[in-house]
């Protein structure tokens, strides 16, 4: 009796946090603090608002892991070594699909569809669904400021290998430099697609920095908006657009493929699952599969994406200097993004000679469509009668195409080195 | 071809860092920037093949003359611009074309001679497709 009690209490959570390996005191301090990081980002989550279908998963599975195990007990969900650690893995590189379906627990086999890179392109697949081309086909030039906004990826990736270069205690390489660029992409899949390919470690950190940041654009881009713009420019309104035929929409979808694939084949694997999404949606023959691909599949995705990625954020990973640098680092990407768009605006506009208004650039960066709605908010404060937003739409299209190429090619470069 | 610091991330140095920075964002911004240019001429060769002709209609509105003596009754306080918005878009719906080839000169308030069952069944109609 006494005996099964005391077997009882050595099960328990509070036995595993402050007595498990001696009674390690740092560990379990660091425990206490990441339950405390996830409680704020479920704040964060559902107080605020902030993207609250990705936030909300990812918080709670950082919940999930966090919660104080005994060690190789059956109830831990979520084993990241077993995707990071040599030991566990075959010829100390490949992850043993094998074994972690024997040993491991639910979050573990759904993370496999992240690892394997599975469920980014599926999004990819409802993304499509749910975009509409027609502004971008109808001005082809707007597709140049979704390029122009790739500008805070690269630039950040320097600033990731030089904070790596001043800061000892932040050791970042190419591949972790790239994984953190690509958050200036304003892309969640795009980003996780990268990050699980070359920095497995810093997944969550990105994953948190890039949604986080995206739920703020309202908040970081006007500033920049304004900064970068002169008052008579923002006030320009522009022409309407042409037409579009359903004929161009169903040809732009297999013609990007085929265009991408030819130049960039390591973008194929995004850009082609969401162009198949937006045939779907174009060609009108296959209803079913749309209504899909946009509601239900994409729904669940997105939770197994959001609880799984959460699971993966540790405190020996997540509480670091690097994760303040990829925080610190995520911001500068996102304001570069936006001035590299804005930039190209200005010149846009300076070439047309005011038939482009240049705070359609800021909306390059590919967060759809809320980089579209600043655009359209912030151009309606200085003239109301002005309707910007599907002039916007294009860049921020042509946006979600240009990070997935910047991914394709930072896979190229240094997926194998 | 990458230094060892660069592949592992200690030491890097700083030269390193700028150097490589550098060359990879030349190369990959003008990877990207070609990738989305190649779209752009296709989309642009797009805009030639499938122009659609516009119809050369220079719509000449005819005001509907509906009621004729009513003085127009402006309250100066309301701000007009949304409702001649919504005026330009409504005539524009009505006479299948853009709001672009309007010009709204003037409208005027009409009263409403409607009897009270008539506009309460109106209003009940609209309440319903809410």
């Amino acid at each position: 009796m006494l005996e099964s009690f005391s077997n009882f209490l050595q099960n328990t959570g509070f036995y595993a946090l402050f007595f498990q390996g001696g009674g390690d005191i740092v560990t379990a301090v660091k425990t206490i603090i990441m339950i405390a990081i996830a409680c704020v980002l479920l704040y964060l989550a559902i107080v605020k608002k902030f993207e609250p279908l990705l936030l909300l998963p990812i918080a709670f599975g950082m919940l999930l892991s966090n919660l104080p195990m005994l060690k190789d007990s059956n109830a831990i969900m979520m084993h990241t070594e077993f995707f990071t650690d040599p030991q566990y893995m075959t010829d100390g590189k490949y992850i043993n699909v094998g074994y972690i379906c024997q040993h491991g627990g639910l979050l573990d086999l759904l993370y496999l569809g992240v690892k394997l890179g599975i469920y980014p392109p599926l999004i990819f697949i409802g993304i499509g669904c749910m975009t509409d081309f027609g502004p971008l086909i109808a001005n082809p030039k707007s597709i140049l400021l979704g390029a122009a906004a790739q500008f805070g990826v690269f630039f950040t990736f320097i600033g990731a290998l030089v904070l790596s270069a001043l800061v000892p205690s932040i050791s970042f390489g190419l591949k972790e430099a790239a994984s953190i660029g690509i958050i200036g992409g304003a892309d969640g899949p795009t980003a996780i697609y990268v990050t699980k390919t070359l920095a497995p470690a810093l997944l969550p950190a990105i994953a948190v920095a890039a949604y986080s940041y995206m739920a703020l654009i309202p908040v970081i881009q006007p500033p920049i908006m304004k900064l970068m713009t002169r008052k008579k420019d923002r006030m320009i309104v522009m022409e309407q657009l042409r037409p579009v035929s359903k004929t161009e929409k169903i040809l732009f979808p297999i013609i990007v493929t085929i265009v991408v694939a030819l130049i960039i084949p390591d973008a194929v694997s995004l850009v082609g699952c969401l162009m198949l999404g937006n045939l779907m949606k174009e060609s009108g023959v296959v209803d079913r599969l749309s209504k899909m691909a946009q509601n239900e599949l994409m729904n669940i995705i997105t939770l197994f994406l959001g609880v799984t990625v959460g699971a993966t954020a540790t405190a020996s990973s997540f509480l670091s200097w690097q994760t303040i640098g990829i925080i610190v680092l995520g911001l500068i990407a996102f304001c570069f993004s936006t001035a590299g768009g804005l930039f190209l605006g200005d010149i846009m506009c300076w070439l047309t000679k005011g038939k482009v208004n240049p705070l359609i650039g800021s909306a390059g960066v590919s967060a759809v469509p809320m980089a579209a709605r600043v655009s359209q908010t912030v151009g309606q404060k200085e003239n109301p009668s002005n309707f910007l937003l599907m002039h916007a739409m294009g860049p921020n299209v042509a946006g979600v195409i240009g990070s997935a190429v910047a991914a394709g090619v930072f896979l190229a470069m240094f997926s194998n080195i | 071809m990458y230094s060892d610091g660069l592949l592992t991330g200690q030491n890097v140095s700083l030269s390193d860092a700028l150097v490589t920075g550098g060359t990879t964002t030349l190369v990959g911004l003008s990877i990207v920037f070609s990738v989305l240019i190649i779209l752009m001429i296709v989309l642009m060769l797009f805009k030639l093949i499938f122009r659609q002709k516009p119809k050369a209609q220079q719509v000449a509105v005819q005001s509907a003359k509906v009621q004729e003596q009513q003085a127009p009754v402006i309250d100066d306080n309301v701000d007009e611009t949304e409702l001649v918005a919504v005026l330009a878009a409504a005539v524009a719906a009505s006479l299948n074309t853009s709001t672009y080839n309007l010009k709204i000169k003037s409208y005027r308030r009409i009263d409403n001679k409607m009897p009270a069952w008539n506009k309460a069944g109106v209003t009940e109609t609209i309440n319903s497709r809410f």
